[in-house]
C-alpha cells in the first residue's frame, strides 16, 4: 500500500479543479498553472526515482485487495512515461502564455490542459483494463474541450469527425472488454494475463486480442486507420496540437505494448507477426503523407504516423533489444514531436502562414529558430549522436535478430524519408528570398520551453549511458509477464 | 389458509399478466400515435401518457419481483414526464421553453 | 398579441419545485444503501431549478437564485476529490470509506458514511453540468 502512485492523477486533477475558479484572472491562472506543474514534475520525478530504486509501487484503490478492488500500478514503464508526459507537460505550460490568446485562456484552458494529464497519467498508470477505459474517457473529454477551443469553422468541422471516430473506437473498447470479461471473467490486467494462460479458448482470445488491437489502433493513428488523425491533429493552436500529437497517440501504443506483452502473448507468431507488417505499411504511409504537403503543421502531424511505426515494429519483433528501443523510440519521440509542433508553431507565427510556399528568407530575422529546427529534424530523423539514433539502431538490432530484413530496409528509407520532410520546412522556410510584407515579431518566451525539450532529448541521446540501463530493465521487465502478475496479485 | 394463499397469489399472477399485456398493447398504440398524430398537442398528449404507462410498468414490476426499492423510481418518472410534458406544452404555445423575461 | 396565460404553471410550480427538491435531498441521502445517490439527486434537483425556469423567465430565477451555476461544478469535483484527500491524512488507500452510527436529537441513530460526502461532491456536479448545459443551450438563439 502507497499512495504515492495516486500522486500523478490527483494533483493534476485538483489543479485543474482550482483553475477553474481563477479562470477569469489570466496571470493568477497562469502563476498557478506553472507552479502546479513544476511540483507535480518534481513529484513524479520523485516517484520515479522510487520505482527504478525499490520496484513496483502497486496501490489498492479503497483497501479493496487486488483482483476485486481498482489498481494502480506504478512500474516502470508506466513511471517513464508519466515523467516524459510531466516533462513535456512544464515545456508546453510556459509556452501556452504566449502562444494562445487571452480570450482562449479565460475559456478554461488550463483546467482541460490539467484534465488532460489527468487522463494520460492514469491510462499509463491503471492496472485495470475497464480503468483504462475509464481514463480513455478522461483525456478524450478533455481533448474534445480543447480541439474546439476557439471555435474556429475548420476547427468544428475537424473536430466532428474527431468525436465521432473516437467515440466508435470507444464503444468498440468497451464491447472488447465486455467480451474479455465473459471469456476469462475479470478486469484487472494481471489476472486476465493469468487467466489468458489457463483458458484454453486461443480463437475467441485471437478475437479479441485483434479487437482491442484495432480499438488501440484507432487511437495511436497506425496504418490503415490513421486517415482521421493528421489533420484535426493541427487545427487547434500549436501548443494544443504539440499535446495532442505527444501524448493522445502514444497512450494508444502505450496500451498495445501493455496489452500485448502481458496479456495476449499466446499466439505470438500471428499477432506479433502482423504488428510488423502493420508497422511497415504505417512508416510507408506516414511518410508519403508528410512529403505530399506543403503544410508545415501538416507535414509535423504526418510524421507522427511513421514514429508510431517505429515503435510498433519494436512490439512485433517482441525481443529484448526491439522492446527497449521500442520504449526508448516512446520516449524520444514524445519529446521531440512536442518541440516539432512548438517549434512549427513558433515559424507559423512568425511567417504569418503555415504555407510553405508563400515562405521565405526567415533565416536572416530569425536564425535561433532555424538552428532549433535544423537540430530537431536530425534529432527526429534519428542522425548520430541524437536521441533517435540510439532508439532506431535498438529497433533495428531488435529486427535483424528476429530476421525482418524487409522491415530494417523499410525502417531505414522512411528515416531518410522523415529527415528530407523535416528538412523541406528548413530549406524553403529559412532560406531563399524574404517576404518583404511580413512584418517582424517577436519569438521571446517561444524559445526557452523549446530549447528545454532539446536539451532533454539531446540528454537522453548523449546521455544513453545512463538511460539505457534503465530503458533494458524496463525491457527484460515486459518480456516477463509474471513479474507484474506477481507484483500485483502477491498472495 | 394455506390455499386461500395460493389462490391469490394466483389472482395476481393473472392480473400481472393482464395489466402488461394491456400496458404493452397501449404503449403499441401511444407510439403509433406519436408518429401519426395529426398535430403536436396529440403528439403531446401522446408522450405524457406514455410516461404515466411507464410509471405503471414500474410498479407492477415492483409488485412482480416483491420489492419496495422500485418506488422511488415510480415517482422520478412521475416528475421527469411531467416536466417533458410542461416543457412541450409551453414550446407548443410559446416557442420557447425558457423564457428571458416573463412580461 | 395574444399573451398566453400560464396562471397554473406558476402556482404548481411553486408547490412541485419544493416537492422535487425534498424529493432530490431523500434521494441523496439514500443513496448510499438503496436506490439514488449524489447523481440522481443532483439530476432531480436541477429538474426543480429548471422547472422554476420555465415557469420565471431567465431573469426573475437569476434574481432569486444568485449562484453562478458554472463555478458550482469546479466546487463539487473539488469536495468529491477532496474527500480522496482525506486518505493521505489518515495514511490509508487512496478513496478508502469509513462509515459508523451517530445518535443525533431527532432522528435517533444513523449510519453516516464517508461515502456520502463523494456524493454530495458528485450531486453539486451535475447540478451544475446540467443547468449549465440546459441554460446554455435555451440561451442560443
Amino acid at each position: 500500500m502507497s499512495n504515492l502512485a495516486v500522486l500523478p492523477i490527483i494533483i493534476p486533477l485538483i489543479a485543474g479543479i482550482l483553475l477553474a475558479f481563477t479562470n477569469t484572472n489570466v496571470r493568477l491562472s497562469r502563476a498557478l498553472t506553472q507552479i502546479l506543474t513544476v511540483v507535480n514534475l518534481g513529484v513524479v520525478s520523485f516517484i520515479a526515482w522510487k520505482v527504478f530504486q525499490d520496484g513496483t509501487i502497486v496501490l489498492e484503490t479503497g483497501d479493496w485487495i487486488a483482483p476485486y478492488g481498482i489498481v494502480l500500478v506504478a512500474d516502470s514503464l508506466a513511471i517513464t512515461l508519466v515523467l516524459t508526459t510531466n516533462i513535456i507537460a512544464t515545456a508546453a505550460v510556459f509556452y501556452a502564455p504566449h502562444s494562445l490568446s487571452i480570450e482562449k485562456e479565460k475559456h478554461y484552458f488550463y483546467p482541460f490542459y490539467f484534465f488532460l494529464i489527468t487522463g494520460v497519467s492514469g491510462a499509463f498508470l491503471t492496472g485495470d483494463l475497464f480503468n483504462l477505459f475509464v481514463f480513455y474517457e478522461v483525456l478524450l473529454m478533455a481533448s474534445y474541450a480543447l480541439i474546439v477551443l476557439g471555435g474556429n469553422k475548420v476547427q468544428l468541422r475537424e473536430s466532428i469527425k474527431y468525436v465521432l471516430i473516437n467515440l466508435f473506437s470507444s464503444v468498440l473498447f468497451v464491447t472488447a472488454i465486455a467480451f474479455l470479461y465473459g471469456v476469462v471473467g475479470t478486469v484487472n490486467m494481471a489476472q486476465i494475463a493469468e487467466r489468458v494462460q489457463e483458458v484454453e479458448q486461443f480463437g475467441i482470445l485471437t478475437t479479441i486480442a485483434i479487437l482491442l488491437f484495432f480499438v488501440f489502433g484507432t487511437k495511436a493513428a497506425l496504418f490503415p486507420l490513421y486517415y482521421w488523425m493528421p489533420k484535426s491533429y493541427i487545427v487547434p493552436n500549436p501548443v494544443i496540437s504539440a499535446l495532442f500529437g505527444a501524448l493522445l497517440t502514444k497512450v494508444g501504443i502505450y496500451s498495445i505494448l501493455r496489452v500485448f506483452s502481458l496479456i495476449f502473448v499466446h499466439k505470438i507468431d500471428l499477432t506479433h507477426e502482423t504488428f510488423i507488417w502493420i508497422a511497415g505499411l504505417t512508416m510507408i504511409f506516414g511518410v508519403i503523407g508528410a512529403l505530399s504537403t506543403n503544410n508545415i503543421k501538416l507535414i509535423i502531424a504526418y510524421n507522427i504516423i511513421p514514429a508510431i511505426g517505429f515503435i510498433m515494429m519494436g512490439i512485433g519483433t517482441f525481443n529484448q533489444a526491439g522492446l527497449s528501443g521500442s520504449v526508448y523510440y516512446l520516449v524520444h519521440d514524445m519529446i521531440i514531436k512536442t518541440a516539432l509542433f512548438l517549434l512549427v508553431g513558433v515559424i507559423a507565427y512568425v511567417a504569418g502562414t503555415s504555407d510553405l510556399r508563400k515562405m521565405g528568407g526567415l533565416i536572416h530575422h530569425y536564425p535561433v529558430l532555424g538552428w532549433l529546427l535544423f537540430i530537431s529534424a536530425f534529432v527526429l530523423a534519428g542522425i548520430p549522436p541524437f536521441s533517435g539514433f540510439i532508439g532506431k539502431l535498438l529497433l533495428l538490432k531488435g529486427a535483424l535478430q528476429g530476421d525482418h530484413i524487409f522491415i530494417v530496409i523499410i525502417a531505414l528509407l522512411s528515416s531518410l524519408l522523415i529527415l528530407y520532410s523535416v528538412m523541406k520546412i528548413f530549406i524553403r522556410g529559412f532560406w531563399g528570398e524574404e517576404n518583404p510584407l511580413v512584418e517582424k515579431r517577436t519569438t521571446k518566451g517561444f524559445i526557452a520551453p523549446i530549447v528545454f525539450l532539446l536539451l532533454f532529448s539531446i540528454f537522453i541521446g548523449i546521455g544513453a549511458e545512463f538511460i539505457y540501463p534503465a530503458i533494458d530493465s524496463v525491457a527484460v521487465y515486459l518480456l516477463d509477464p509474471e513479474i507484474y502478475i506477481d507484483s500485483v496479485l502477491k498472495e | 389458509m394455506t390455499s386461500i394463499l395460493a389462490t391469490t397469489e394466483q389472482i395476481i399472477d393473472i392480473t400481472l399478466f393482464i395489466c402488461f399485456f394491456g400496458i404493452s398493447l397501449s404503449l403499441v398504440l401511444l407510439v403509433y400515435r406519436i408518429i401519426v398524430g395529426p398535430t403536436n398537442a396529440d403528439r403531446a398528449v401522446a408522450l405524457d401518457t406514455i410516461g404515466i404507462n411507464l410509471m405503471a410498468v414500474a410498479a407492477l414490476m415492483a409488485i412482480y419481483l416483491l420489492t419496495t426499492k422500485l418506488n422511488d423510481v415510480i415517482l422520478l418518472i412521475g416528475i421527469l414526464a411531467f416536466l417533458g410534458t410542461v416543457a412541450i406544452a409551453k414550446y407548443l404555445e410559446k416557442g420557447v421553453i425558457i423564457d428571458r423575461d416573463i412580461d | 398579441m395574444y399573451k398566453p396565460n400560464d396562471l397554473i404553471l406558476r402556482t404548481t410550480t411553486s408547490l412541485i419545485a419544493f416537492i422535487l427538491l425534498g424529493f432530490a435531498v431523500y434521494l441523496l441521502l439514500a443513496g448510499h444503501n438503496s436506490p439514488g445517490g449524489g447523481f440522481v439527486g443532483g439530476l432531480v434537483t436541477s429538474a426543480a431549478v429548471i422547472l422554476m425556469y420555465m415557469a420565471y423567465g431567465m431573469e426573475t430565477i437569476a434574481k432569486i437564485i444568485p449562484v453562478n451555476f458554472r463555478t458550482v461544478i469546479p466546487v463539487g469535483l473539488l469536495i468529491a476529490v477532496g474527500t480522496g484527500l482525506g486518505s493521505f491524512v489518515f495514511d490509508v488507500p487512496f478513496l478508502s470509506h469509513t462509515f459508523g452510527y451517530f445518535n443525533v436529537p431527532i432522528f435517533g441513530k444513523i449510519e453516516l458514511a464517508t461515502a456520502m460526502l463523494f456524493d454530495i461532491g458528485v450531486y453539486l456536479t451535475v447540478l451544475g453540468v446540467t443547468i449549465t448545459i440546459i441554460l446554455n443551450i435555451a440561451n442560443d438563439q
